[in-house]
């Protein structure tokens, strides 16, 4: 069972959600060929700062950054570090920060450059997948539903989700209950109810669904090396349906009820 | 940032009966065609034979082993 977030705690939450846009925003139009990722690691924790918050990732079971910068068959959890980035390369950014207590926790992947069709068709797919799976948050879904939608997104254009690793809940953990796979039947898993606050985050391969861990512990690779794309959102279920936090309260005719409640 | 699965549920096939109550069971998965495996808790007292369909937990990255969870 997850844990409801006051409406208070939410606007909280959504704080948090919103600098990670920002910030992702920021190395997104720093994600030029002949960047390295730790060119993006750097702006990413000086902005966190300056907002006077705090890197989520950075130590985080050990993870040795605040960013998470994963460049084509790398799947998620690659650690920023001296590789360049080249044109036509996608490289998908997972950040995180903790403000007030809460955490944000976002993701998206983009194109350095120009790059293939192919490659663009999986990002638009990836994240359509994730909306598709957003649009199940709703009180009288379960969380079976939103994997479901997410896989059933992905593998009607031809690709595969992911199964090692999940979405969650999320508050003033990183992590909190439950998990949210990207796969599996509807209608299973806990319940949804207004107040969860759940980081849904399909990462959806071109090819073989299957993934390896690579010497460092952390950066996730396609066994087939083909590439990878992975997009998050932070996103509250509400009584009248999903609240992507980093974007304005979508029910602004139910505000002052919400409030109150 | 992703949560790491510590357990997988995939379904695989009894090829071989192994002594010690082990079973070799053949997945459907790629990375790994067969795993060594053993009756959990639950399905204690259940016997197999070959060709009887299960859903077998394994570790998402490692080891040759998993735990028979129940048959399909």
């Amino acid at each position: 069972m997850s844990i409801q977030k006051s409406w208070a705690e939410l606007q909280t939450m959504a704080r948090a959600a919103r600098l990670v846009i920002e910030t992702l925003d920021l190395l997104e139009e720093a994600a030029v060929p002949g960047a390295t990722t730790a060119d993006l690691y750097t702006i990413a924790r000086e902005n966190i700062e300056r907002a006077g918050a705090r890197p989520a990732f950075l130590g985080y079971r050990g993870f040795p950054a605040t960013l998470c910068a994963s460049v084509n068959e790398e799947v998620v959890h690659g650690i920023p570090g001296t590789r360049k980035l080249r044109e036509g390369d996608i490289i998908g950014l997972d950040l995180g920060c903790i403000l007030d207590g809460f955490f944000g926790d976002s993701a998206r992947t983009v194109a350095v450059g120009p790059v293939s069709g192919e490659a663009q068709q999986l990002l638009d797919t990836t994240r359509d997948a994730l909306l598709a799976g957003i649009d199940m948050c709703r009180p009288d879904k379960r969380v079976g539903d939103i994997g479901h939608a997410v896989q059933a997104h992905a593998e009607s254009r031809g690709y595969s989700v992911v199964r090692e690793f999940v979405g969650h809940g999320i508050g003033t953990s990183l992590h909190e209950e439950p998990q949210v796979p990207n796969y599996g039947p509807p209608g299973r898993r806990d319940r949804l109810v207004p107040g969860m606050c759940l980081a849904i985050e399909p990462m959806v391969n071109l090819g073989t669904p299957e993934v390896e861990v690579l010497e460092d512990g952390w950066t996730a690779v396609t066994k087939d090396r083909r590439l990878s794309a992975h997009f998050e959102f932070a996103v509250a279920v509400t009584p009248h349906g999903p609240w992507i936090l980093s974007e304005p309260y979508p029910y602004a005719e139910f505000e002052a009820e919400a409030a109150n409640a | 940032m992703p949560e790491a699965r510590e357990t997988l549920e995939v379904e695989g096939t009894v090829r071989e009966l192994l002594p010690n109550a082990l079973y070799r069971i053949e997945l459907s998965s790629e990375s790994r065609p067969s795993v060594t495996a053993h009756l959990a808790g639950g399905a204690g007292s259940t016997r197999l034979r070959p060709g009887d369909g299960v859903v077998v937990e394994i570790a998402p990255f490692d080891g040759g082993r998993g735990r028979i969870v129940r048959q399909r």
